[in-house]
């Protein structure tokens, strides 16, 4: 039934409206970024809402661990942070004698970025980009461009940022590319994304380059978004095809992209105040208690 | 003249909204590819229930709003939704006379289109791969809206949303 008085503007008029302000959307997208911003920290209750179901699940999972579970795994976790502390220590001796000789050399001092930890908001993102979103947003303190790490290595960096969210893009999406070096021989290379979540891909790698599967791939810092010497991926293969100018090598990322839960957000140019990063007062204690145990 | 006075639009946005939190869901990777476009169906509704109150520029408004939280370029799902909403907005006499079955078949094309839409506007601007998991939406969708269908009516007879 048509109505008998005809309301408003028609159809096709409406169609035409949108796709023309789609156009305009699409082909100003890049300017469009603190608009964009403003309106996904409107919208980040959503997220934050849609990410209720899977916190709940978390924790009844947490909840509902057996006694025995805890108590297994605070046991490997102590042997964890003992073999850690030592290294530590060797580390902190490291540091001070190479801090020493970059003196003596007249190189800047390395320091140790700020870092603060973030968590995985589970919730749904364009399928066809690799992107987590965390849950610290400018209120906290986050850049675009920022770092990302997890425990294993690099993570990402951040693109959008809103007031209390934040969406890092994976090193393995196809748009994303790291300035990398081999520990082995300080070859540097760069690793770009192939959109296969373990998979990267080093392009441009002329066929004498002395690139060995199981070389470590290190961040060289030349693209001054990541710090320098940020484990990033490990050669999987390499391969020298007759018909091809450049070999054709892939690395695999040695953070768990698939299952990343808690982030480390990196401040390269603020020095740490290393107060956040010292364990809590009792941990000391268990873990002096824990060594008498096992002599 | 009673009959162009809105009535429940709370009731509408409510379900949009509860929507579009469906849509973001986080969801097991087994079944993520499988996911209904549940926006998309719950806007073809409306729009075939009430098309002078609720059509193209709603879903424009909405695919912005679904860019934004999937931090997809801007104007993709606006683009798509709207071409798609625009089609049932044509034939919304026609749609509401069809029986269940072919009703869930076209709008099962529709959401197929609409991710054949985001994808070719996704590989124009960017890059994108095509993977059949792209139809999976279109199965679920298929299976989903009879349900939908039926829960909506039932909510906007309750409510008399006009």
């Amino acid at each position: 039934m048509k109505p008998i008085f005809a309301r408003g503007i028609s159809n096709q008029f409406r169609l035409t409206l949108a796709i023309i302000m789609s156009v305009i959307l699409l082909v100003a997208n890049d300017r469009l970024e603190p608009v964009r911003n403003s309106l996904s920290s409107l919208l980040s209750p959503l997220q934050y809402v849609a990410n209720i179901p899977g916190a709940l699940l978390d924790l009844s999972a947490e909840s509902l661990a057996t006694r025995n579970m805890l108590a297994k795994q605070n046991k490997e976790l102590l042997r964890h942070q003992l073999l850690m502390s030592e290294r530590l220590q060797r580390f902190e001796h490291l540091r001070q004698e190479n801090d020493r000789l970059r003196g003596l050399l007249g190189s800047p001092v390395h320091m140790d970025a700020k870092k603060v930890v973030a968590e995985v908001m589970e919730v749904a993102s364009d399928p066809f980009r690799q992107y987590v979103v965390l849950n610290h947003g400018s209120r906290n303190g986050v850049f675009v461009g920022q770092p990302v790490v997890d425990a294993q290595g690099v993570v990402g960096q951040v693109v959008q940022v809103s007031e209390l969210t934040s969406r890092v893009l994976l090193i393995s999406d196809a748009t994303h590319g790291i300035p990398v070096r081999i520990t082995r021989n300080d070859v540097r290379l760069l690793a770009v994304g192939t959109g296969v979540l373990d998979e990267l891909e080093l392009r441009h790698v002329a066929k004498s380059t002395d690139v060995r599967v199981g070389d470590l791939l290190v961040s060289s810092g030349l693209g001054k978004r990541f710090p320098e010497g940020y484990p990033v991926a490990r050669v999987m293969s390499v391969e020298k095809e007759d018909g091809k100018s450049y070999a054709t090598v892939i690395a695999q990322p040695l953070a768990a992209l698939d299952r990343i839960r808690y982030l480390l957000l990196l401040w390269p140019d603020i020095e740490s105040d290393d107060a956040e990063l010292t364990p809590p007062a009792g941990v000391e204690e268990a873990i002096k208690a824990s060594q008498e145990n096992a002599q | 003249m009673s009959i162009h006075v809105a009535n429940g639009r709370w009731v509408v946005w409510l379900s949009l909204l509860v929507a579009m939190l469906f849509q973001i869901m986080p969801l097991p990777d087994l079944v993520e590819a499988w996911r209904p476009d549940w926006l998309l169906l719950v806007i073809t509704y409306w729009a075939m229930a009430l098309p002078h109150r609720y059509n193209i520029l709603t879903a424009w408004l909405l695919g912005v709003m679904l860019d934004i939280l999937l931090g997809a370029t801007l104007g993709i799902r606006a683009f798509a939704m709207s071409v798609v909403v625009y089609v049932v907005v044509l034939h919304f006499q026609r749609l509401r006379n069809f029986p269940m079955w072919q009703q869930a078949l076209v709008v099962a094309m529709q959401v197929a289109l609409y991710n054949l839409v985001v994808f070719w506007v996704q590989f124009v601007a960017d890059s994108a791969v095509f993977d059949i998991s792209l139809f999976y939406p279109a199965v679920s969708s298929l299976i989903m809206w009879p349900w939908i269908f039926w829960i909506l009516r039932r909510v906007r007879r309750l409510y008399k949303v006009r």
